[in-house]
């Protein structure tokens, strides 16, 4: 049997039933959120490493110029070395329709049955693939547009075209995900390598170390002693490459994303700590005689509170409860897409016990503590202060704004009335606008964000001003090379530039590297280009663009910046240019978005210290086209033309195909943004609504006076609309305000993961008209409801309110 | 908290030297002006007056509602304005019951949770008694068969009777009664009256506000104030 004060707690509930539904529901999408994306982070971080871990990474691969049994065999009884194993790695080429082609890492295993490091698992097919065939990971199936048991034709860099069978895919969660590198993977036997031409054997000595293996510095250290040991036996060791250590390759890009839902989240949550102490105050106001009536009869101060704190900790707790379900299923849903994405198998979904803890943490806590201050001022209200509340703050009565607006002539009464109204609650006016801007501001980052995203790329890529680069796997004679490609119909510029692989180094030392085993994530390139090229316009972040006479200058860009933070200008560095260290003036820095690493030189001093004057190992190449399908067409023709003259081309990156590439790693993010947005959006139009319904709810003795003095329901709706209006339109400038640090801090954090550099301001003009259309019409609906039920309300009801 | 006892001389209420004081934006108001006022136990005492004479703040300060500006309010030996608010809120809910003009029942209670809430917030009957003890109260003010209806469904006389039956709730010494026929047909006002003067014969004591001069033949004293003063029924007696 309940004791009537709980009683008239859930009565109070009942009666203001829609109001406590908007606010259970804003609520409850808050902690839905957050529990959702704990739960997919919980689950996707734990996979992810526990699928990278289980590949038995390598702590580091030496590249070497042979790598034999008995090396493999010593290098294991070396100290520090828990396991090596020798393997080979061999960019190819394969043709997924007429006159295109795709990039394929073909990686060479001696024995797959004895996998033991960088490990992968068989799925499907014959296992080992036989003599001329291949098998394929499982997400570069169809980048290769290609079956199981179907052929590819293959080209390497010194063999011939062969048709290789597709034997069976597996599943190697230590590389990115094919879709989004837009390459293939392959893994073959020494023996089909040798039967696509290539003479080369294993070259790659993958080690596991045995102390500390999740230190890079331990890691580095134990590689070397084992590359000096591996010298003295008449080896050569070319480079060392240690990935940063248990880190999957897109590690970061996941962290980027799992970052912006949670600040998301939070920030809901945030809208909804505001929603709540919106609604509490606003039924503290309503219900102040109440309290005074309650308090006149014996209810103390800690009565009081403790019935209200209970009301925000139903309320609470029903969303909490609504939003637990929901969340622990998206949350695995979502765990499960982006795992996909990953490329990496969910193994188990099961949700931590913490992250329960932290839902429950938000839902229940964070509402109570923001409804803390405003219920503790309401309980120990005076019965005096309660029975004598007009509600009206008398402070701002007849002076500042209010005496101006009182003053102003010419204007309709009934609005000046509704501004006067809106200014003289001031309480209720700073959390309603409070609340509004916030929600405003939050849905107009999410799409500033969103957009800042697109024009980063956009601005990034259009830094490159060429059509397509073609690496080539030996060096050729530049000049016939330019002459050949430029002959092709619709060929404008071909420029010849330089391309090599390479890492800080010091005289003496082999050099160290963090590429991981595809080549691609963590590389660091040399790039050489010519004199008063057009065809880069990075941004300068410092420093300067090289000139013509520059001879020993170099430009960084900002993630070979990041590799090497304690660079500045003016500093000389070694950087080894195949397998020598040359010594470098970095002269600028700059930004360039949709590449790894990489340091720029002028052409001709690279081709001297290179040793390679008058060849070139890559050509960058811009068409006349004006679209994309004529462009195709022109770059085609200029690789049939090399192909039959001879030219072997490692690698084509089209524009359009780095694009595509660079998009696809960050179009999750963006539609999480968009989504995020959305949801900000419901959670502030749930609070537009309970708060602006809350506003004229406890108004309604005040329509009974207007009435009473012959104010007719119009004129009611007319006040409360125009008043809804103008704190909606208000909200608006402040939450476009308040927009911008919010995009630019957002913008800054997400950046910075994903790109290594923070995201421009943006501002979405588009976010700013959706969300004025929604609060402006949302606030004048939102009072005009209410107040509408209100007016038909008798006078003597009305009045009888308390 | 102790109940109500009498003053050495003989008053359940004393008003020592009490003024009262109201900042405004035309400067300070003096709604009571040293005013000394003695109730006796039983007494049934009329504070008339004009509007603004200073009735209302004269009762708020009986109930501890309001703070003297100077002077001291004792009520059952103690000096109210010495307690804190909590301690005002327990002591005013166990000793005197207030009713007000407009009723103020709270609307999500029914009537008889109205009446059982004093008890509640007081902590004044075993739980298992306090609905038996509500719907004796309703008896004898003559509502109990509206008890399980809620406030709106009944008549401004009913709903005052009923606030009558809340504000006996705790069985207090005193009741204090705000204008509570000023919305009531004469009727229903005269019942309201019988009733607080058949109180005063069970031993409660009942101070009213009122600005109605008819009330005389109801109560044993009446107090009228103007412009702040006592102009006339200081004393404590019954010798109106």
């Amino acid at each position: 049997m309940l004791s009537p004060r709980w009683k008239k707690l859930v009565r109070d509930l009942w009666l203001a039933r829609g109001r406590t539904a908007m606010m259970i529901a804003a609520i409850a999408v808050s902690v839905f959120s957050v529990g959702m994306v704990l739960s997919t982070y919980a689950i996707i971080a734990r996979e992810t490493r526990q699928n990278y871990l289980g590949t038995n990474p390598a702590s580091a691969t030496l590249e070497l110029d042979r790598v034999d049994d008995a090396l493999v065999r010593s290098a294991r009884q070396r100290p520090g070395i828990a396991n090596a194993e020798a393997r080979a790695t061999l960019l190819a080429r394969a043709q997924v329709a007429p006159d295109e082609w795709r990039p394929l890492l073909l990686f060479v295993v001696n024995d797959f049955n004895a996998l033991q490091i960088s490990a992968f698992r068989a799925e499907q097919g014959a296992f080992p693939p036989p003599t001329g065939t291949m098998l394929v990971e499982r997400a570069a199936v169809s980048m290769l547009n290609t079956r199981i048991g179907e052929q590819v034709v293959v080209k390497t860099p010194n063999g011939a075209r062969r048709a290789v069978t597709v034997a069976g895919s597996i599943h190697d969660p230590g590389v990115a995900p094919a879709w989004q590198e837009r390459a293939g993977y392959g893994y073959i036997t020494p023996a089909t390598l040798a039967w696509l031409g290539e003479t080369g054997g294993l070259d790659e000595l993958k080690i596991v170390v045995r102390d500390q293996p999740m230190d890079a510095n331990a890691i580095e250290s134990t590689a070397r002693d084992l590359a000096g040991w591996i010298q003295t036996q008449g080896y050569t060791v070319k480079e060392i490459q240690i990935p940063p250590p248990g880190k999957h390759p897109h590690e970061n890009q996941t962290i980027a994303l799992v970052t912006l839902i949670l600040i998301f989240s939070l920030m809901s949550l945030v809208l909804s700590a505001i929603l709540v102490a919106a609604m509490i105050n606003g039924m503290l106001a309503q219900q102040i005689r109440q309290i005074g009536v309650m308090k006149t009869i014996g209810a103390r101060t800690n009565q009081i509170a403790t019935l209200y704190l209970a009301l925000i900790l139903v309320i609470s707790g029903i969303a909490f409860v609504l939003s637990l379900a929901p969340s622990m299923v998206v949350g695995r849903a979502f765990a499960a897409a982006v795992g996909n994405l990953l490329n990496v198998n969910i193994v188990s979904d099961e949700i931590p016990v913490w992250v329960f803890l932290a839902q429950a943490g938000a839902g229940l806590l964070i509402p109570v503590l923001v409804a803390f201050v405003p219920i503790l001022r309401g309980s120990r209200v005076t019965v005096y202060q309660a029975i004598t509340d007009y509600g009206v703050s008398q402070e701002s009565y007849g002076r500042g704004i209010d005496r101006f607006l009182g003053a102003w002539r010419g204007m309709d009464r009934k609005f000046l009335l509704a501004l006067r109204n809106t200014f003289r609650r001031r309480g209720r006016f700073a959390l309603t606008l409070g609340l509004l801007a916030a929600a405003g501001a939050m849905f107009i980052t999410g799409l500033n964000v969103a957009a800042a995203w697109e024009r980063n790329l956009t601005d990034g890529l259009a830094a490159r001003r060429y059509d397509v680069e073609i690496r080539l796997s030996r060096p050729e004679l530049t000049a016939p090379l330019l002459e050949c490609i430029g002959k092709v119909a619709g060929v404008k510029t071909v420029e010849a530039w330089g391309n090599e692989s390479t890492g800080m180094t010091k005289p003496g030392e082999i050099d160290v590297v963090n590429t991981y085993p595809d080549g691609g994530h963590g590389s660091f390139t040399l790039r050489a280009t010519p004199p008063q090229t057009e065809l880069v316009k990075f941004p300068v972040l410092s420093g300067r663009w090289l000139n013509s006479s520059d001879t020993d200058a170099v430009v960084l860009n900002h993630y070979a910046l990041a590799l090497f933070p304690n660079i500045a200008i003016g500093d000389r560095i070694e950087l080894a240019v195949q397998g020598k260290p040359t010594t470098w003036r970095v002269v600028g820095i700059v930004r360039e978005i949709g590449s790894p690493a990489a340091a720029y030189v002028n052409y001709d001093a690279f081709a001297n210290i290179s040793g390679q004057s008058g060849m070139t190992r890559a050509v960058r190449v811009v068409t006349s086209a004006q679209d994309a399908k004529r462009r195709g067409e022109i770059i085609h023709a200029v690789e049939r033309l090399l192909n039959e003259s001879d030219v072997s081309v490692a690698m084509l990156i089209s524009d359009t195909e780095l694009r595509t590439a660079v998009g696809e790693h960050i179009a999750i993010l963006i539609t999480l943004l968009i989504l995020m947005a959305v949801a900000m959006a419901i959670v502030g139009v749930l609070g537009l609504s309970a708060t602006m319904s809350t506003n004229v709810v406890e108004r309604t003795r005040e329509f009974g006076v207007i009435q009473t003095i012959g104010g007719t329901s119009r004129a009611i709706l007319h006040i409360v609309t125009s008043e809804g209006t103008f704190i909606g339109a208000l909200s608006l400038v402040l939450a476009i305000i308040l927009s911008l640090p919010l995009s630019l801090t957002v913008g800054n954090v997400i950046g910075t993961l994903a790109f290594r550099a923070p995201l421009p301001l943006v501002v979405s003009p588009l976010a700013i008209l959706i969300w004025g259309v929604i609060v402006l019409s949302g606030a004048a609906l939102a009072s005009a409801l209410p107040a509408w039920s209100a007016s038909r309300l008798t006078i003597r009801e009305t009045l009888a309110y308390i | 908290m102790a109940n109500l006892s009498d003053q050495p001389n003989g008053a359940l209420v004393e008003l020592r030297g009490v003024t009262k004081t109201f900042p405004t934006a035309a400067g300070t108001f003096t709604a009571l002006k040293e005013i000394n006022l003695q109730v006796n136990r039983s007494e049934f005492v009329a504070i008339v007056g004009k509007s603004g004479s200073g009735k209302s703040t004269l009762l708020n300060l009986l109930v501890g509602i309001d703070r003297p500006s100077a002077g001291q309010v004792i009520v059952g030996g103690a000096a109210i304005q010495s307690l804190n608010q909590d301690q005002i809120a327990l002591w005013r809910g166990r000793n005197v019951g207030v009713v007000f003009q407009f009723f103020q029942l709270l609307p999500t209670l029914t009537v008889i949770e109205n009446v059982v809430l004093p008890m509640d917030f007081c902590n004044t009957y075993p739980v298992r008694e306090r609905r038996a003890r509500a719907m004796r109260l309703l008896e004898q003010v003559g509502v109990a068969e509206q008890a399980d209806k809620l406030p709106a469904n009944l008549s401004g006389g009913q709903q005052q009777r009923a606030a009558i039956a809340r504000a006996l709730a705790n069985d207090p010494s005193m009741l204090v009664a705000d204008e509570p026929t000023g919305n009531l047909d004469s009727n229903t006002a005269d019942a309201v009256m019988q009733l607080f003067q058949d109180l005063t014969a069970t031993g409660k004591t009942v101070v009213m506000v009122t600005h109605e001069r008819e009330v005389t033949r109801w109560v044993t004293r009446t107090v009228t104030l103007a412009d702040g003063k006592i102009v006339n029924g200081a004393k404590g007696g019954h010798d109106a």
